[in-house]
């Protein structure tokens, strides 16, 4: 996903004058083309994230379109001051762009792990949350998130994740089809746990059951008018989710599911409210948190014989 | 459109100095109509605004958005009675608004605020975002061929921020010369002196070492300001810092250096005793309560 970011961004630069590139200091050899061809467009502030959104928003205000980098870890929690009051607060143009969000890094420690960056994003007025899941999506996605001149919050992964179909092209703030399905149960997701899911899905149909599923790339807006759809044609959604019970997708589905006074059943997978503590290979620690592609089918299946 | 800027308004050092002792009565009144502390850090900077909208600062009056523009970010946004009321006296704002501050749904809340009031270039009352904000401005103006200027208006108090020293990093990186941080170094922050807190060490050998080209004036004299203002850039190719010492409160004999100041609200018979020391009245009338 970062080599499609590095290239979905290079290629918007060439048709948007007025984009720039801040970085905090991260990315080596990742954005060398962006460099040598837009060397004044590209800054590497250091290891300095606050100012990295200080030159972002200053850039904003004079009619500019910045696009911060950082590690997702870094890229929210750190400078969420800073974000909160000179990006979300004046609702200028920035794109604050997380790398490696949930556990990617989950062998580099709690430091590394970005499992409350949906949360601190979302909680801010004007912010959009954009959580690609692959590499077609991150081509797809952000030049709409540009287009949209409004604070926004855009993760990648890393390098290599596999690309996925889907029965709709990705169109910013819809929730999007990835399967379609005859089965009573639908399965929401966001961010590269879309593979996860999707490997699901292969283990149930080999077993007759077809869920649909839907990746919610963009968690804020939430899409509630495909939720509200869903919730007719299904007896349970399950939420899979590579973040903190608190704030993430859950949470805003949770909260539309309560106000909309939804009957469909709900279940949650995805890690508990702790720290990951440990060195845990990124697969093993979806398995023993329950959230990995047999979790997610088994627990459809319980769901497909108590719901029909 | 205007093709010049309206930029510097002749006045001799007696004149200013009569503007000075209007626009600390002015905000002696503000505070008590608007039942708002902060009024030493307001009183501190009285001098420094003036010099700064009457002889340096670019402005455009009626078009807040004009590209010429110098920016200006004052981002000790908590002092503003100050910003506002020299902003009502050099015409950029109705000396009568000056009335609402404070009040429900005012274009100058407590705290100054962009969505509020236009014609600022950010708002403030969150210290330690100034510095920062116009070295991003600065950066891409010069990426515009733009020669406007960015100057952040700082509290001593807020260069605690390790935030500050983020920007100060960045601005002498990139040779910001059009920057300027203007430091109104009155000592006193919230719960304590400045310089407790800071180990005392200077703020021009801080800025020094970070590259920046600094000179320290005396904050409430108008020729060394007006000097200091008229030399930026100090050197080419380094952002400027001037170190303004001042005094926090004042004017006002019973505010002076008094850290309580950062949030007692004047009483009546301490506005008028403050009139009385200052031989100066508010440049607005304070509408029927």
């Amino acid at each position: 996903m970062r080599r499609a970011f590095s290239q979905a961004l290079f290629e918007l630069a060439t048709h948007e004058g007025r984009l720039a590139f801040i970085t905090a200091d991260l990315g080596f050899q990742v954005f060398d083309d962006f460099e040598k061809r837009f060397p004044s467009r590209y800054v590497n502030v250091g290891v300095a994230e606050a100012q990295g959104i200080y030159v972002a928003a200053g850039m904003a205000a004079e009619g500019w379109l910045p696009i911060t980098y950082s590690i997702a870890s870094f890229a929210t929690g750190r400078p969420l001051e800073q974000i909160r009051f000179c990006v979300s607060y004046p609702a200028l143009p920035v794109t604050l762009v997380g790398a490696g969000r949930g556990y990617t890094y989950s062998t580099s420690g709690v430091s590394h792990h970005a499992v409350d960056d949906i949360a601190l994003m979302s909680a801010l007025p004007n912010m959009r949350v954009v959580i690609p899941g692959d590499p077609g999506e991150i081509a797809q996605l952000l030049p709409q998130v540009v287009a949209s001149r409004g604070p926004s919050y855009f993760t990648v992964g890393r390098f290599g994740e596999p690309r996925f179909d889907a029965e709709e092209q990705a169109i910013l703030d819809k929730a999007r089809l990835l399967r379609g399905g005859k089965t009573p149960v639908a399965i929401f997701t966001t961010g590269e746990m879309a593979n996860e899911v999707l490997a699901a899905h292969r283990l149930l149909t080999a077993q007759g059951i077809e869920p649909r599923i839907y990746q919610l790339h963009t968690v804020k807006p939430l899409d509630t008018a495909t939720l509200e759809w869903v919730a007719t044609e299904v007896a349970a959604m399950v939420i899979v989710e590579e973040h903190l019970p608190n704030g993430g997708l859950w949470s805003a589905i949770a909260s539309w599911h309560a106000a909309a006074n939804s009957t469909v059943k709900m279940k949650r997978l995805g890690p508990p409210d702790r720290y990951a503590l440990g060195t845990v290979e990124h697969g093993e620690l979806r398995r023993r948190l329950g959230y990995d592609a047999q979790s997610i089918a088994d627990t459809c299946r319980t769901l497909c014989q108590t719901c029909t | 459109m205007a093709t010049s800027p309206d930029q510097s308004i002749a006045m001799s050092l007696d004149a200013m100095g009569q503007k000075a002792r209007e626009i600390r009565a002015t905000c002696v009144q503000l505070a008590f109509d608007g039942k708002q502390g902060h009024l030493n850090g307001a009183m501190s900077s009285v001098e420094l605004l003036i010099a700064l909208y009457y002889s340096f600062l670019r402005c455009y009056p009626g078009q807040i958005a004009h590209p010429g523009r110098d920016r200006f970010v004052f981002s000790k946004g908590h002092a503003c009675k100050s910003l506002y009321a020299v902003l009502a006296d050099r015409g950029l704002i109705p000396r009568e608004s000056l009335a609402t501050y404070a009040t429900n749904d005012s274009h100058l809340p407590s705290h100054p605020c962009k969505h509020a009031l236009p014609l600022l270039d950010a708002s403030s009352g969150s210290l330690g975002h100034g510095l920062g904000l116009v070295t991003g401005m600065a950066y891409a103006l010069r990426l515009d061929q733009n020669p406007a200027r960015c100057v952040a208006f700082l509290s001593d108090g807020e260069c605690n921020e390790g935030s500050t020293w983020e920007a100060a990093m960045f601005a002498a990186a990139h040779k910001l010369d059009s920057v300027l941080a203007v430091v109104d170094y009155n000592g006193v922050q919230s719960v304590g002196r400045t310089d407790d807190l800071t180990g005392g060490a200077s703020f021009e050998a801080k800025f020094r070492a970070f590259g920046w080209a600094t000179r320290s004036i005396n904050g409430h004299d108008f020729e060394q300001i007006l000097s200091a203002l008229a030399a930026v850039p100090f050197e080419k190719g380094h952002p400027t810092a001037i170190i303004a010492h001042t005094k926090a409160g004042a004017g006002v004999s019973f505010m002076e250096d008094q850290v309580l100041w950062h949030y007692r609200v004047p009483s009546r018979e301490q506005v008028e005793q403050a009139f009385a020391e200052l031989g100066a009245r508010p440049i607005y009338t304070r509408g029927p309560t």
